[in-house]
């Protein structure tokens, strides 16, 4: 623990943070996308950002996301490191066409003479929305080549992991966690901390948040924090659980939990992101090809079920995985 | 027809220059045909044959420092913008000595230091050319982003969105609308509200011209004014050139939706080969057997650089995850 006291910080504020210490180091970041400016973000994220750098680099478009985009591709070809921002993940619907087909293709169809070092920031995650407010989806972008998929849960992750995402010279896709934008850093169930000084956290190297010997739990983004919590409940009933938080998709640190998993024989991947064809599938195929089937005595995935998002609590948290059910799904694999 | 007063520019091309680039861009790609039945292209491939006057008429007044994005039907855009021929043929070919390494193909060729490059998808060069056009607003130059588009592209969401941003932050954006008439089979006067690209354009507070794409000098005149009008600041154009596809919309296409008397008309009436060498006859700046003597040295030079690419080796399949990301 860094002896440092916690800032009193949300995580929407954290990657602003980053954001504008990547513009003040490099003109060549520009920020577009709906309610940015002005407003700052409908989460908060880029606020301050318009009055700081003028509104030529911190643009309010049109809704029009096929359009900006596109354009977003067109400034990285053109040399510049834009930050598109759709608002929420759920929209990516009227523009994937130049997020796959443009944004995460040109540089390999250009035979790497074109990079697009774009960063498309969205949020995702479960508040309440329904069913086309409230989904992840980045099991979708990380089905699609060519791009990177960004997903931190921790405060020092969100600033270091998005520094590195506009830094990079490849196409990224960074998803923020709606049910932390708005949270203080303090209400991690780990440091906190964030450094104020700028700061990279590599893309593609997974991280072990808590270490165990019965079972490994492979997640991402904010179920990051609800394993945690889980976690620590099961060490009062005897169950040692290591935790290992992805932080990217794509690349993906297959590596990290192939090693945690030949320590503890066991794997549950917990995904807020859809069940079928997605993240927890991948994770346990690519574990068993990397280990054998007979170094892995269980498998078990806990994902969001193949259902549009349901709007009434009751039925939401039914189907969210949460601490709680993440919990009740370990004690049902003892 | 020549230009009149203020608009008249220094470079105006002549008629035997610019007769000169569709005679070349003719047989680049009378070139890539041969590659179809010997399946060294071994997809689809969309040629320009009968729309040379379009991609001609723009060449003269494109600057280096202009960008272009432009549609599947490309290779001629990308000789308009000085790509080198040779390596857009030789990635047409599939040949790793093509502009992308063979990764990219007919329709998605990219060339940064000539700032040209295309999309497969209808509709889609517009959204890419806003972002160059941004870039040059900001960088507070007179280049112009070119968006080449279809008259089917005139029908995607893409180009209401794109339109409405370019006018709305007076942007340097030019789109050129080769009309010919069909998507793929459907015929735009079907399926359109509007007769013409062109005059939606008012909508959007938007400089316009229709003009005969057949007609290069006609194309290169409008192209004079609508490159004048951004460049000048003045925000976006729209320059809709109706012309006609001589070819299938890809090589394979059976055509059936065109009635055969239509087809025959246009190969005899729509040529805009046929029609500038009429021209040059009228005018008396070139007799039949001097430009018999130019097809034939543009036939060969296309023919030479056809035999060198197809000499060319094919991408290693050891490197086919090469360019996947940067460093890789």
């Amino acid at each position: 623990m860094n002896s440092t006291p916690v800032r009193n910080l949300r995580f929407s504020q954290v990657i602003g943070e980053a954001i504008s210490l990547e513009m003040e180091a490099d003109e060549k970041v520009l920020l577009l996308g709906e309610d940015i400016g002005r407003s700052g973000g409908v989460f908060g994220v880029t606020r301050q950002l318009q009055a700081r750098f003028g509104e030529a680099r911190v643009r309010d478009t049109p809704i029009s996301e096929m359009a900006f985009t596109g354009m977003g591709v067109g400034l990285a070809m053109a040399g510049y490191r834009p930050v598109v921002e759709i608002m929420f993940v759920d929209f990516i619907g009227v523009c994937l066409e130049q997020v796959m087909n443009a944004m995460s293709k040109i540089p390999y169809m250009s035979g790497g003479n074109t990079r697009v070092p774009m960063v498309l920031r969205t949020a995702g995650g479960c508040i309440g929305s329904a069913a086309q407010h409230s989904q992840c989806l980045w099991g979708l972008f990380a089905h699609l080549p060519g791009m990177a998929v960004v997903c931190p849960s921790s405060p020092h992750d969100y600033k270091g992991l998005m520094a590195a995402s506009i830094q990079s010279d490849d196409p990224v896709v960074f998803i923020e966690n709606k049910r932390q934008l708005n949270k203080l850093v303090s209400s991690y169930p780990l440091d906190a901390f964030v450094p104020e000084e700028r700061y990279t956290v590599p893309l593609g190297k997974a991280k072990v948040v808590r270490e165990g010997s019965d079972l490994t739990l492979v997640t991402i983004s904010a179920s990051v924090g609800d394993a945690l919590v889980a976690a620590s409940r099961l060490e009062g009933e005897g169950v040692s659980v290591e935790v290992v938080d992805l932080r990217t998709l794509v690349p993906l640190d297959i590596a990290t939990v192939a090693t945690s998993v030949s320590k503890t024989g066991r794997l549950l991947v917990v995904d807020e992101d859809f069940l079928s064809f997605g993240m927890s599938g991948e994770i346990i195929a690519r574990t068993l090809e990397e280990l054998g089937t007979a170094a892995v005595r269980q498998v078990k995935r806990h994902a969001m079920p193949d259902i549009p998002l349901p709007a009434s609590i009751a039925l939401e948290q039914a189907a969210v995985p949460s601490a709680d059910s993440i919990a009740d799904v370990i004690r049902s694999m003892s | 027809m020549p230009l009149q007063g203020e608009s008249v520019p220094a470079n105006e091309p002549s008629l035997i220059e610019l007769y000169h680039t569709m005679l070349d861009m003719r047989h680049f790609e009378e070139a890539c045909l041969e590659g179809v039945p010997t399946r060294e292209i071994h997809g689809e491939l969309h040629t320009g044959i009968g729309q040379e006057a379009v991609a001609a008429g723009i060449a003269p007044w494109l600057r280096g420092d202009d960008a272009l994005v432009s549609t599947h039907r490309n290779h001629l855009h990308g000789l308009a913008k000085k790509v080198d021929p040779y390596r857009l043929m030789a990635e047409i070919f599939e040949k790793d000595t093509g502009l992308c390494r063979g990764r990219g193909g007919h329709m998605h060729p990219f060339d940064p230091e000539k700032r040209f490059s295309a999309t497969g998808i209808v509709g889609s060069s517009l959204p890419v050319a806003l972002g160059f056009a941004y870039a040059a607003q900001l960088e507070k130059t007179d280049a112009v982003a070119v968006a080449v588009i279809g008259d089917g592209a005139s029908n995607t969401g893409a180009f209401h969105e794109s339109l409405n941003m370019a006018a709305a932050w007076k942007l340097p954006l030019l789109v050129v609308v080769e009309h010919n008439s069909y998507a793929i089979s459907v015929r735009f006067s079907e399926v359109s509200a509007t007769p013409t690209v062109a005059e939606r354009a008012p909508a959007y507070r938007m400089w316009a011209r229709h003009v005969d794409g057949t007609d290069v000098e006609a194309v290169s005149e409008a192209a004079a004014e609508a490159f004048a009008h951004v460049r000048g600041g003045s925000g976006p154009a729209m320059l809709e050139a109706t012309c006609f596809r001589f070819r299938g919309h890809y090589e394979g296409d059976h055509d059936t939706y065109r009635p055969r008397d239509e087809r025959k008309r246009m190969l005899v009436e729509n040529d805009p080969l046929t029609l500038a060498e009429k021209r040059l006859t009228e005018l008396g700046l070139a007799s039949e057997e001097e430009m018999a003597r130019w097809r034939e040295a543009s036939r060969t030079r296309a023919r030479e650089m056809l035999a060198r690419v197809r000499s060319d080796p094919l991408p290693p399949a050891s490197e086919l995850h090469r360019f996947s990301f940067a460093g890789i």
